[in-house]
């Protein structure tokens, strides 16, 4: 495990692929965002492909306990007309993607996630280093910077229809403000969490400002952006299914909801189900990212024990 | 070259701000000693004792609150980049190889990549750590970080280098080889180093001329020339001629510091 990393509370828990699953409840996301938590390390060592097979299917066994438990209880213990059961969502799925019903609301819903969430992952990482590197500005703008953190996003939900209409920008609009803020946070305790005496060191070195960004405050961040940007993923997902919720012409969330106001609870789940494959989607692209950039922390530490 | 010496403390005096207080914390107190070139300085004095401060201001990290530092007559203003600076911690950076750590000053510096290569393959030789140039710092004991850290430091040959008690945190038989290199280094480099420590053998072993700290606030209390002959021994420091009169000359000076009685206790 790796034990070094930036100073503060980054705790390394050994995951990869299965347990996005378990993640995946829209709200379970900690609200703490200046306390990174959760960051992921340690690919797995050279075990064997079996031992791995072994290793998904155990990770498997929950969820499909889950839907056969379901899928018995429904009619049983709950009426169905309340939880609808697995076999009738897959038979909505098939319905919906089959007459292309669907596609429509997908596309919107897409659009409105990837550009919600580039634009305010894009502004978070900008305005937390500027406000990272700079103690003077964060003084004085951190206070309005918290105050509107502590605006229930959602509440703006009505007001943004009202500026930005009842098309995709709206929910562009709201999803992006609920990614900004998490970015933001991550990434301005990061930078101002980067080690002085490294900063210092690297002046003595010979670094200029932009060599110090360059080598310093960047990488150095760099764990903070990835936490920020995957913390941000079910917060953009809220973003625009409630923006869609509050009014609109087409996406996912207006599907669901039409669902649930005739009562179609299979609907509904149909609806939930593509959810849950854009953000397993997405966090696994994450990740991937992540191993990528961070590969220095996940080199696990085996070292040579002479000096 | 001018008579100058490499680095002059000139009536050094430093002020902090002293938490729940209007008067200000005394810590340095007209230190003035000046640091040869070619010679290796040790400082030493008790812990809190502002030594480590006198670095930061040679680095141009922090300006006193009196006196002058002068870096071979020019007075020390802003971030000093002719000298070297070896943090008690490595401090490589995490995200770095080996390799890259190594080549970070020469590239900050603009040297050629052909040039680089050459200089860090010798800097990393020098240390012996020639092998492990595309491991990360997490992989490399605390030792081989430390001696990543100083191969980062010679690797642009600074004209002064600044250490602060580099091997502190090392094990005693590391700290012996470290020490053993270290010596070996600097005297075939003729490097200027100033090196803080509060272990009075390292500093009688190590250096040239030990200068000795009291208490806060710190006065400089004495600045003793050492004259072992190199090289000297030091896995067995008290096989090296003269060490005992060094050690106890040093001793003397430094035990007024140390409330012995009340430790006894």
């Amino acid at each position: 495990m790796s034990r070094y990393g930036p100073p503060s509370a980054l705790r390394s828990t050994s995951a990869t692929g299965c347990i996005e699953n378990g993640r995946l409840t829209v709200n379970n996301a900690a609200d703490t965002t200046s306390e990174p938590s959760a960051i992921e390390a340690a690919p797995p060592g050279r075990r064997s492909r079996l031992a791995r097979l072994g290793q998904l299917l155990l990770g498997l066994l929950p969820g499909i306990a889950l839907i056969v438990f379901w899928q018995w209880a429904a009619g049983r213990l709950i009426k169905e007309i309340y939880v609808s059961k697995p076999t009738a969502v897959a038979q909505r799925l098939y319905e919906i993607f089959a007459s292309g019903e669907i596609y429509p609301h997908l596309w919107t819903t897409a659009q409105e996630l990837v550009l919600g969430y580039v634009v305010g992952v894009v502004l978070g990482v900008i305005g937390g280093y500027a406000l990272g590197r700079s103690p003077r500005m964060a003084n004085v703008l951190e206070p309005y910077v918290m105050a509107f953190y502590g605006i229930p996003k959602i509440a703006l939900a009505p007001l943004f229809i009202i500026w930005f209409g009842i098309g995709v920008w709206s929910k562009v609009a709201l999803a992006s403000i609920m990614v900004f803020f998490l970015v933001f946070y991550n990434v301005f305790s990061g930078v101002r969490g980067v080690d002085q005496e490294l900063v210092n060191l690297t002046r003595v070195m010979g670094a200029n400002e932009r060599q110090l960004t360059r080598h310093v405050y960047l990488p150095a961040a760099a764990p903070y952006v990835m936490l920020g940007m995957r913390m941000a993923i079910p917060y953009s997902v809220i973003g625009v299914i409630v923006g869609e919720f509050t009014s609109s012409i087409q996406g996912l969330g207006l599907f669901i909801h039409e669902a649930s106001a005739t009562y179609d609870p299979a609907g509904v789940f149909a609806g939930i189900t593509i959810l849950l494959v854009f953000v397993i989607a997405a966090n696994l692209l994450a990740s991937r990212l992540e191993r990528r950039l961070l590969r220095w922390r996940t080199l696990s530490g085996a070292r040579p024990n002479e000096i | 070259m001018t008579d100058d010496p490499a680095i002059a403390f000139d009536g050094i005096g430093q002020d902090f701000p002293a938490p729940g207080s209007n008067v200000p914390l005394r810590v340095l107190d007209q230190i003035s000693f000046g640091v040869d070139s070619g010679k290796f300085t040790a400082v030493i004095g008790p812990s809190g004792c502002g030594k480590s401060t006198l670095l930061q201001m040679a680095a141009g990290l922090l300006a006193p609150t009196r006196g002058l530092v002068r870096h071979r007559g020019r007075a020390v203003a802003s971030v000093n980049r002719d000298v070297g600076f070896v943090p008690q911690q490595a401090q490589l950076f995490p995200w770095k190889t080996l390799l890259e750590n190594v080549e970070l000053p020469l590239l900050l510096r603009g040297v050629a990549p052909a040039e680089r290569r050459r200089r860090v393959a010798a800097a990393l030789e020098s240390v012996g750590l020639e092998g492990f140039e595309h491991h990360y710092p997490s992989q490399l004991s605390g030792g081989m970080q430390k001696r990543g850290s100083i191969a980062r430091t010679l690797v642009y040959r600074p004209d002064v280098i600044l250490m602060d008690e580099p091997f502190g945190a090392l094990d005693a038989q590391t700290r012996m080889l470290m020490q053993h290199d270290l010596q070996s280094l600097s005297f075939e480099a003729g490097a200027t180093v100033v090196f803080v420590t509060h272990d009075i053998t390292e500093a009688v072993l190590l250096a040239d001329n030990v200068v000795v700290l009291s208490q806060r606030p710190s006065r400089l209390l004495t600045n003793i020339a050492i004259e072992i002959p190199r090289p000297r021994d030091v896995f067995e420091p008290f096989r090296n001629v003269g060490f005992e009169m060094a050690y106890e000359s040093v001793w003397s000076a430094f035990r007024s510091q140390v409330d012995i009685r009340h430790r006894l206790h």
